[in-house]
């Protein structure tokens, strides 16, 4: 008798707290952004008879109740407890644990996408700089899985088909001169103000040295990286350094798709989704940084993704003009109306990430 | 709509209870209908037309059925609920099998339908037709209110997935039922443990499996792994769903019939199918094998009777033919029981591995594409095509998933039933489930919100 009557509050009590959500969920205001996933959330949307008759109201109330059930960060943060830790998962969403680091599956190489980006980079090559004399340069940098885990990429086999695919190319290796601390532990990229041994090593091959002081500006707003958001673990936010020296400060960043010049740290985007963004603004196209303190006036164009974004910027004392080209976001066919090639060093910049992702670049 | 869904569970089932149980029981039965029926539109708002026009067939014809003086006019109603039966299931499900294999054979080319199967309808087709033929026998009077009739057959807890609910195990509840508070906890506690075992075994398996059709590296190991994750897989969807509906019913006032009763445990594929869907078996076995003459008959024709209901097992399953492969290599399994004594009386561990190895083979074919990835499949899990034994993304996520396994060994026991169970009976140990209970709703929701969706197996069928 008195195991029915607890049964019964039991079952009260699991549901005043499912009544309690319920009400929650069909009251609370809704909204536009998760922080954490950085990504802007689905709608409950507005009812209408010819989406209800359609099916496309059901499917976008589907993805709008989940996106602003309340409490959601929290939730996502429960399941990934017990995804973790409960069943012993070593990945939650693809996101794995390993030395404090949150970092990405990336398994195993697609010989078929680094290939594919070979050709990409080797068409470029042949189009635009077979013919201009260009000291050619190409590094990849190594994703953080190089140094945790038990799943990690064959960097070895990697490395050398980048090598062989692109004998145009001096190939400089930046393992000997990374550890895992040098990247965030809850971003994909690597830290700027750990890079200089990296910068280092880079500037000698392609036969400079770096000579400037650099200062640390350590940014005020915590650092979340894309995989805190992915993982959605506890973990401690980051700081996020800016290496400052004459030429960073002195440098002006030309945005070709806005057509605005602003900094080489562009502090407008402190308040972006992504902090990384104050590095060179960010995803963009085309760039071009001109120094008039360099030391030579030399110029350099670099074919890069996200990782650049941090390295260029320690590179410049050396150079009067930077050209930075991402083509995952314009098309490499289009670059000579807008590049003139003439002899310019050019620096080969791209993650294992971007190299092992089939049809990113274009 | 999915049970496990964020729109189903903290929209549609609170105010679908809160409307049921402050309405009068004579207007219960209409809030059951009403909200099936929005249950049902919500994934197929073109199909409830479908459902309707069933629902008043059907009603009609039980109506017929009943009311005709003469044998001649029963049969013929009969005849026509059977047509209308095997005419939906033929046009919705079947026809764009039929059509592809006649043009494959004949070299012609007539255009395929190509009509989205209409979800549950073959639980649903299943449902009336048992109604017809039992108040055809006289089992049963025909139900004259259509209010009830349209409830049974649209009842949402058990519309999409089952259990196959005949008409004569709930026509006493639509009439009257009563509503406890013991009922409620017991109902709810069910749907809990069919929810997470939908959510936290059956998906997350069915992410195992999803990594094992991505993988570039295959390995004999990673083949096993994804045939028990597959085995696991069904078991938790659709034994978690028939938990769902069983419970969702107990809170409604109806007693379901079971469907699962540990069919990993079986020592036999006679036991296996006793223990597996059984809803589905007996409904065969009653309409179907019986009525052909079950195994009173000569052998010639009980071979044909059994190797016919398991092809319709089979293809009951899905329009494709290694569903129906799959009936039959059941069927011969059974046959192969019936005269080899011995095979179901294989010593201790011998006797499960036997069912286990059979039902896993079985469930790969049933889970192909097609017959050339069967093949593939069978090969890869026995070392054909010069695959590793081993790799290490293999062990990477047999590291990963080797929990869930055991978890998924002893969820499929009774042994974590008998436990809570034994707990149960003291006070304390009753607190504890109601904590674990209100853990695994947060839980399930937890994935819910991260995105963890995936539908039900049994839609399909």
């Amino acid at each position: 008798m008195k195991t029915k009557k607890i049964r019964i509050i039991g079952a009260a009590c699991v549901l005043a707290l499912w009544l309690a959500l319920t009400v929650l969920a069909l009251t609370a205001p809704q909204k536009a952004l998760s922080e954490a996933e950085r990504r802007p959330l689905a709608q409950i949307p507005d009812f209408g008879l010819s989406e209800l008759w359609d099916g496309s109201f059901m499917k976008d109330f589907e993805k709008g109740a989940m996106d602003q059930f309340p409490l959601r960060d929290s939730f996502r943060k429960f399941k990934a407890l017990f995804h973790y830790y409960g069943l012993r998962q070593s990945d939650n969403n693809g996101v794995y644990l390993a030395e404090g680091h949150a970092a990405k599956l990336l398994y195993p190489m697609d010989k078929e996408a680094v290939a594919l980006a070979i050709q990409r980079l080797d068409k470029i090559y042949e189009k635009y700089l077979k013919d201009t004399g260009s000291n050619i340069y190409a590094a990849v940098i190594p994703d953080k899985s190089c140094w945790l885990g038990d799943l990690a990429l064959d960097y070895d086999a990697f490395f050398s088909a980048v090598e062989a695919g692109m004998p145009w190319a001096e190939h400089i290796s930046l393992t000997d001169v990374l550890t895992v601390d040098d990247y965030y532990k809850t971003d994909i990229h690597w830290r700027q103000e750990a890079l200089l041994p990296a910068a280092k090593k880079l500037a000698q091959a392609m036969g400079m040295t770096l000579e400037e002081t650099f200062t640390e500006t350590v940014l005020d707003r915590p650092f979340y990286g894309v995989y805190h958001g992915q993982a959605a673990l506890p973990m401690a936010a980051e700081t996020m350094v800016l290496m400052e020296s004459e030429s960073t400060k002195n440098a002006t960043v030309y945005d070709h798709e806005s057509g605005k010049t602003v900094s080489v740290y562009d502090l407008t985007k402190l308040e972006s989704k992504d902090l990384y963004d104050v590095f060179l603004s960010g995803s963009r196209s085309l760039l071009t940084i001109e120094n008039a303190k360099a030391k030579t006036e030399k110029e350099l164009i670099v074919f890069r993704d996200s990782f650049a974004s941090s390295m260029i910027p320690l590179l410049l004392e050396n150079y009067r003009t930077v050209t930075l080209v991402d083509i995952r976001y314009m098309s490499s066919e289009v670059l000579g109306n807008f590049i003139d090639f003439h002899g310019q060093d050019v620096l080969f910049l791209y993650s294992t990430t971007v190299l092992n992702t089939k049809g990113i670049l274009k | 709509m999915l049970f496990s869904s964020i729109p189903f569970l903290y929209w549609f089932l609170p105010l679908v209870l809160i409307v049921y149980f402050l309405v009068p029981k004579t207007g219960k039965n209409a809030v059951l209908l009403i909200s099936s029926l929005v249950f049902y539109g919500w994934g197929e708002p073109k199909y409830l037309f479908l459902m309707l026009a069933t629902i008043c067939l059907f009603y009609l014809c039980g109506l017929a059925i009943g009311g005709a003086k003469k044998q001649p006019w029963k049969k013929a109603w009969l005849t026509v609920s059977v047509f209308i039966s095997l005419a939906l299931l033929g046009v919705f499900k079947y026809a764009d099998l039929f059509v592809s294999s006649f043009n494959a054979v004949t070299g012609l080319s007539i255009p395929l339908l190509r009509l989205a199967l209409p979800i549950g309808i073959s639980f649903y087709t299943f449902q009336c037709l048992s109604y017809a033929i039992d108040v055809y026998r006289g089992t049963v009077p025909p139900q004259r209110d259509p209010i009830a009739f349209g409830a049974y057959v649209a009842l949402f807890p058990q519309l999409i997935a089952g259990p196959i609910v005949r008409y004569a195990d709930v026509a006493k509840a639509l009439a009257h039922r009563t509503h406890t508070m013991e009922d409620v906890a017991l109902g709810l506690r069910r749907f809990i443990i069919g929810l997470s075992k939908k959510i936290i075994l059956a998906d997350n398996f069915a992410l195992l499996m999803k990594l094992f059709r991505e993988s570039a590296e295959p390995s004999v190991l990673f083949y096993w792994m994804y045939a028990v994750a597959f085995m696991l897989n069904i078991y938790f969807d659709f034994s978690g769903y028939s938990d769902m509906a069983i419970g969702l019913g107990r809170i409604f006032g109806f007693r379901f019939v079971e469907n699962f009763n540990y069919p990993y445990l079986s020592r036999s594929i006679t036991e296996f199918w006793r223990r597996w869907h059984m809803s589905l078996g007996s409904w065969f076995r009653d309409y179907v094998y019986i009525p052909m003459g079950g195994n009173r008959v000569k052998k010639a024709r009980w071979i044909f009777n059994i190797l016919t209901v398991w092809m319709l097992t089979g293809l009951w399953h899905g329009a494709a033919w290694n569903f129906v492969v799959w009936g039959l290599m059941f069927a011969v399994l059974l046959l192969l029981e019936k005269w080899i004594p011995g095979l179901k009386e294989l010593p201790g561990a011998l006797s499960h591995v036997y069912v286990l190895l059979m039902v896993c083979i079985s469930f790969v074919l049933f889970n192909a594409e097609s017959f050339t990835q069967a093949g593939s499949d069978l090969g890869g899990m026995f070392g054909l095509g010069g695959i590793p034994a081993v790799t290490a993304e293999t062990l990477y996520y047999l590291k990963s998933y080797a929990l869930l396994f055991v978890f998924g060994f002893l969820g499929a026991t009774p042994l974590v039933r008998d436990t809570a169970n034994r707990l149960a009976q003291k006070p304390w140990g009753t607190v504890l489930e109601w904590v674990a209970m209100g853990a695994l709703l947060l839980i399930c929701t937890g994935y819910l919100v991260d995105g963890s969706f995936s539908p039900f197996l049994y839609f399909r069928f």
